[in-house]
C-alpha cells in the first residue's frame, strides 16, 4: 500500500477550493498553506494559464525526514509522511530540506482577527498546530484512517483530485498516471514524489 | 521584514522564486549565530593548540560551548526538548552538529583538566584527548557547510563548495578570534605566524568565494538568481559592504601593510574585528541568498514522461 494523489490539470479551474477545504478540515493558522494552488503561463503567445495546486508530496525517500534530527518527521508504511509534534523541537531543517516548501513553522499563536481572541474554532483547531514546531499537510490522514478521502480531494468541485494507492496497478490512480502519462514535479531529484499531475 | 501572515501567504503564492525566510528572519538569526560561533571557537581552538596558549584554548571552549550552545538553543521553536536532537546522528547534519558541540566541548575540558603539554613531556591519556578536541573542532568546521549543503530546496547551498568555504571561514574567524584576544589582553605571543596565516587563509577564501560564486551559477535558474541577488540584489549590501569590503578587503590590505611594517596593536584589534564581522555577514549573505527551487518555475509538460 501506498497513498497518492493525482490532479489533473485539465480539469483543475483554480477555484482555490482545495486551499480552503484544507484550512477547514485542519484548521491550520493564518499564513500556514498546506495546500496552495499556484498560478502560471506557459508556451510562446498566446500563452497557457495553468493552475498548479501544490501540497506535501509524500515522497517515497524524504529528504524532510532524512534532516529531522528527532525523528519528528515520520514516514508511515502506507507512504503518509507526517510530522509528530510532540516530538518536534523546531530547528526548521526539514523546511530547508524540503524541495516541495510545503512546510511551515508556526512561530506563535495566530488570530484570524487579530487583537479579538481566539475564536472557538480556532481554540479547538489549535490544539494540532501548537507554537514553536513545524506542521505540514498529512493528507488527512484522520481522514484516511477512516476510509476517506483527504478534504482537498472530497471537496474539489471539478473532481480535479483522485487519492488511492499507488502500488495497485488496478486503482484509479495508477491507471490514470499509466494511461495519461502522470508525472512529478521534479522527478531529478530522486524523492518519488507521490503527487502527480496529469497534463493540462 | 515579512512579518505578517498575508505579507507571507503573497510570498508563497508565487509561482516563480521564493526565498527561504525561516534561516534569516527573527529567531532564525540566531542559528546563524551559532553557526559563526561554533565555526570561530572552533578554528581558535586549533590555533591556540598551534601556539600553545592555554589563554586562548579556554576562550575558544567558551565561545564554542557557551556562546554557540547558547545561540543553537535559543534558536530551537521548542528548546526544552533540545536533547531529542541527539537521536538521529545517523542521517541528520543537524544532530551530528548537536553532537560535535558535546564531543568536543568534552574532549576540550579533559584535555585542559589533564594540562597536557601537546609538545612535551605528555601523557597519553592528554595526548588522547588533545588529538579527539582536534577532531572535534574540525568537525565543527566543516558540519554547517553540510548542514546547507544536504539542503536539495535550495540549489545555491546544494553543492560541495558550501563545506569547504565554511570551513575556511570558520579557519580565518578562529585566526581572528585569537589575534583578538592576544592583542588585547597580555598574552606575551609571537604574532607574526598569526598574522601570515590569517592573511593566507583570507585570500583562500577569497579565492573559495570567486569559485563558489562561478560553480553555483550553472546550477540551474534557482542558484542563478541567488548569485544575481547577491552580487546586484536583495543581498548586495550584506555582501559587499559586508562579506567584502569589512571582511575581505580591509583586513587584506592592513594584514599585507603590517608584514612590512610593524603596525600598533590598535590596528591589528581592527583587522580581527573586521575580519569577525566579515565571517559573520558570509553566512549571513549564504543564507540570505538561499532561493527554493522554484516548484513550477521550470513547468512543462515532458515530451516523454516516465510511466508507473
Amino acid at each position: 500500500m501506498r497513498y497518492g494523489m493525482v490532479i489533473d490539470l485539465k480539469r483543475c479551474v483554480g477555484c482555490y477550493g482545495c486551499q480552503i477545504a484544507c484550512k477547514a478540515e485542519n484548521g491550520t493558522p493564518p499564513g500556514v498553506l498546506w495546500a496552495r494552488v499556484l498560478k502560471l503561463e506557459y508556451g510562446e503567445y498566446p500563452a497557457r494559464r495553468v493552475s498548479l495546486p501544490v501540497l506535501c508530496m509524500h515522497c517515497e525517500d524524504p529528504p524532510c525526514e532524512k534532516a529531522c534530527p528527532t525523528g519528528a518527521t515520520v514516514k508511515r508504511p502506507d507512504g503518509i509522511v507526517y510530522v509528530d509534534t510532540a516530538k518536534c523541537i523546531g530547528c526548521r531543517y526539514c523546511m530547508m530540506a524540503c524541495p516541495y516548501q510545503s512546510r511551515y513553522f508556526n512561530d506563535k499563536v495566530r488570530e484570524y482577527f487579530p487583537g479579538k481572541g481566539l475564536t472557538p474554532y480556532e481554540k479547538l483547531k489549535y490544539k494540532d498546530h501548537p507554537v514553536g514546531v513545524v506542521t505540514k499537510c498529512h493528507f488527512c490522514r484522520h481522514r484516511v484512517d477512516q476510509g476517506l478521502d483527504p478534504a482537498c480531494v472530497a471537496n474539489c468541485m471539478a473532481k480535479a483530485r483522485y487519492f488511492g494507492d499507488l502500488n495497485d496497478p488496478d486503482s484509479e490512480v495508477s491507471r490514470l498516471i499509466r494511461i495519461r502519462r502522470g508525472y512529478q514535479l521534479h522527478p531529478d531529484l530522486g524523492t518519488d514524489p507521490s503527487v502527480y499531475y496529469l497534463p493540462p | 521584514m515579512l512579518d505578517r501572515p498575508f505579507d507571507t501567504i503573497a510570498q508563497d503564492l508565487r509561482s516563480t522564486f521564493r526565498p527561504q525566510r525561516e534561516w534569516v528572519q527573527r529567531k532564525g538569526l540566531l542559528l546563524l549565530g551559532a553557526f559563526f560561533f561554533s565555526g570561530i571557537g572552533a578554528g581558535g581552538w586549533l590555533f591556540s593548540l598551534y601556539l600553545d596558549w592555554n589563554q586562548g584554548l579556554l576562550w575558544s571552549l567558551g565561545v564554542v560551548v557557551v556562546a554557540s550552545g547558547v545561540a543553537h538553543l535559543a534558536f530551537l521553536g521548542r528548546p526544552e526538548r533540545f536533547w531529542r536532537a541527539l537521536s538521529r546522528p545517523q542521517t541528520s547534519w543537524i544532530s551530528r552538529g548537536i553532537w560535535g558541540i558535546g564531543f568536543f566541548g568534552l574532549s576540550a575540558v579533559l584535555y585542559l583538566l589533564m594540562g597536557a603539554d601537546p609538545w612535551a613531556e605528555a601523557s597519553i591519556l592528554g595526548r588522547l584527548w588533545l588529538v579527539l578536541s582536534v577532531a572535534g573542532a574540525v568537525w565543527l568546521l566543516v558540519y554547517k557547510g553540510f548542514v546547507f549543503a544536504y539542503c536539495k530546496g535550495i540549489p545555491f547551498w546544494n553543492t560541495a563548495v558550501v563545506p569547504a568555504l565554511f570551513f575556511a571561514t570558520g579557519l580565518r574567524g578562529g585566526a581572528s578570534l585569537v589575534l583578538l584576544l592576544a592583542v588585547a589582553g597580555p598574552s606575551g605571543l609571537e604574532l607574526h605566524p598569526l598574522e601570515v596565516a590569517k592573511l593566507w587563509l583570507a585570500l583562500s577564501f577569497g579565492a573559495l568565494l570567486v569559485f563558489y560564486l562561478w560553480a553555483t551559477r550553472e546550477s540551474g535558474v534557482a542558484a542563478r538568481r541567488s548569485v544575481q541577488d547577491l552580487v546586484r540584489g536583495r543581498v548586495s549590501v550584506a555582501f559587499y559592504a559586508g562579506v567584502i569590503a569589512v571582511g575581505l578587503v580591509l583586513p587584506l590590505a592592513w594584514s599585507a601593510v603590517g608584514l612590512y611594517r610593524a603596525q600598533p596593536d590598535s590596528v591589528w584589534i581592527v583587522v580581527a574585528l573586521s575580519s569577525l564581522v566579515g565571517d559573520l555577514y558570509v553566512t549571513y549573505a549564504v543564507a540570505k541568498a538561499g532561493i527554493c527551487r522554484p516548484l513550477a518555475g521550470d513547468f512543462r509538460v515532458p515530451a516523454r514522461t516516465p510511466a508507473r
